[in-house]
């Protein structure tokens, strides 16, 4: 499967959603609006045969105007070709919609991404924090969180460049 | 109140609500092989439906990673799957390896892949032995035991540690087989395939064990798919993806080994599957010792292999890029990159991130079992609790690799 035949398909089809497109990359790599992410990936799985999605994960960009990102990566099994998919979407509106109803594997998927960087998946069944603890009131993997406590003073390591 | 005489039986379908009964199994029970919890639905003893509860080893790996340099960040592959940490390692190091556009040579490659198909086999032999102990035949667990404990001698030999290996270095390995370990994998793999017939023997046409296991947890394999199932898993359904093939790194294109695949996705055809990947597994060890090509055991990339100690010690350049290589100072590439390869239990991913600084900015595992495991209550919906312990332990369930 060519990477030109794919984007012919999906360009026509979704003209205004398809923000870029990235053929450097190690794989195809599109970005698209966020509100049809759904229809695209539907469209993925059933008229191109992407029907496994390897992986949906969450990305922080604080110095974009649309911060947050969620990254899919779908998996034609017999063709033997990956794609890509990136959306972004802003702190304050971080809705996006679920793919459960796509792919039941999106599930805990969705979950982690929402425990871990606060997107809220329109539409999935059990939006709530699967591996830190409910009480958590803020979302650890967003960039605003350092690791280690900003405060302390006994470990510079400006010399190293960190 | 109802009486029982024998005109009259008390008719249970005429009961109007039904009660079902809640069971909690876990966080920690001795029968689930790590921390997961299950809240049960049951309705005698047939399961209803179930609520399961992660995170409870939760050690947020993925922002631990983006504060540390990329050898650095080999010691948590350790800890995500802990029965094969050497394929976790050896992932992480093609993925960085990937990322900074770097070609191992040949003996590296062999090498990576003798030490891999080890931890395969411990892996496996972990898995099915369990689902035997599981279903009532602890002998069989005590026999392969052994050999994974000769396995992780191997490791011991290789790299010095046991579980968590933190084995190999980005761009090869640190030090060379030594013989001692060249012998112990031959002495190992003559001795493999007596052990494996035993342990066949003892289960595979077991009536016991075939009643219990043939048909049970079964998943077909539309629904595997959907659910994002891969691995021994996947392939006891009857798909044949393997990372190993479909994607082939570390030289894997050179070898000649047959995927197993199973018919109904049951517990049998999974034990099946790992049983024969076994056989593959030692096939292509033994091959690839006796094909292991001449060359340096590492990739003569400065960049960003660790020169030799002597060299640190005597000469200033080697001293210096040592320093800026622990310090991480190295210069990576800006671009993303997703690497997999086929662990134990599935398609082990590794999506990166990279903006040119000294750790990844951003870096996701793709941990199969994670993926998997979301599974469990619809194919253990009608099971009985028994069957359920069964089937998890078959689904080759990791705690450190659910919850990274």
């Amino acid at each position: 499967m060519e990477n030109s035949i794919l984007l012919q398909e999906l360009k026509s089809k979704f003209e205004k959603s398809i923000l870029s497109v990235d053929e450097t990359a190690d794989i195809l790599t599109v970005t698209v609006a966020a509100d049809s992410i759904k229809p695209i990936v539907a469209f993925l799985k059933n008229d191109q045969d992407f029907i496994y999605l390897t992986d949906l994960c969450g990305i922080h960009y604080p110095e974009l105007e649309k911060e947050l990102g969620v990254i899919y990566h779908l998996h034609n099994l017999v063709a033997n070709k990956r794609i890509r998919l990136k959306a972004f979407v802003t702190k304050a509106n971080p809705q996006i919609d679920s793919l459960v109803s796509l792919f039941s594997a999106a599930n805990w998927m969705e979950r982690e991404t929402f425990d871990f960087y606060g997107i809220d998946f329109v539409g999935h069944p059990n939006l709530i924090r699967i591996l830190n603890v409910e009480y958590m009131d803020y979302h650890p993997m967003r960039k605003e969180y350092p690791l280690e406590d900003a405060t302390r003073s006994d470990k510079d390591d400006s010399f190293f460049g960190r | 109140m109802k009486t029982i005489n024998s005109e009259h039986h008390l008719d249970l379908t005429q009961v109007d609500e039904k009660v079902y009964s809640t069971l909690n199994l876990g966080p920690t029970h001795p029968a689930t092989h790590g921390i997961f919890q299950n809240v049960l639905t049951m309705n005698g003893e047939t399961i209803v439906g179930a609520e399961q509860t992660i995170g409870y080893i939760h050690r947020a790996f993925e922002k631990i990673a983006e504060r540390r340099p990329y050898y650095q960040i080999t010691t948590l592959t350790d800890r995500l799957n802990y029965c094969s940490s050497p394929i976790n390692n050896i992932g992480w190091h093609l993925a960085v390896e990937k990322l900074l556009g770097v070609e191992t040579n040949k003996r590296v490659d062999y090498m990576r892949i003798i030490v891999m198909e080890l931890a395969r086999i411990a892996d496996h032999l972990v898995c099915n032995s369990v689902i035997g102990v599981d279903s009532g035949a602890l002998t069989g667990f005590v026999y392969v035991f052994e050999e994974r404990e000769a396995i992780y001698e191997i490791y011991e030999e290789l790299c010095g540690a046991r579980l968590t290996t933190n084995l190999g270095r980005v761009g090869g390995f640190d030090r060379d087989f030594s013989p001692l370990a060249i012998q112990k994998i031959r002495t190992l793999m003559k001795r493999l395939p007596k052990i494996l017939h035993e342990f066949e023997n003892l289960l595979m046409r077991n009536r016991i064990f075939m009643d219990r296991t043939v048909n049970v947890g079964g998943i077909s394999a539309e629904r595997a798919l959907n659910y994002g199932f891969s691995g021994p898993n996947l392939r006891a359904t009857g798909i044949d993806y393997d990372v190993r093939v479909q994607e082939p790194y570390s030289s894997y294109n050179d070898f000649d080994f047959i995927v197993p695949v199973g018919e109904n996705g049951d517990i049998y055809d999974r034990f099946c599957v790992r049983q024969t990947e076994m056989w593959e597994s030692i096939k292509m060890i033994n091959t690839a010792l006796e094909n292991l090509p001449e060359g340096k055991f590492c990739t003569e990339v400065p960049a960003f292999f660790l020169p030799p100690k002597e060299d640190v010690y005597s000469k200033m350049e080697p001293l210096i890029s040592h320093f800026k290589m622990v310090m991480g100072e190295i210069d990576v590439p800006e671009k993303e990159i997703y690497s997999a390869v086929e662990a134990g239990n599935g398609e082990l991913g590794f999506y990166l991130v990279a903006d040119g600084g000294r750790t990844p900015y951003r870096l996701h595992f793709r941990r199969p079992g994670f993926i998997y495991y979301q599974a469990f209550p619809e194919i253990i919906e009608g099971a009985s609790l028994s069957d359920a312990i069964l089937t998890m332990s078959s689904m080759n369930v990791i705690a450190g690799e659910l919850d990274a």
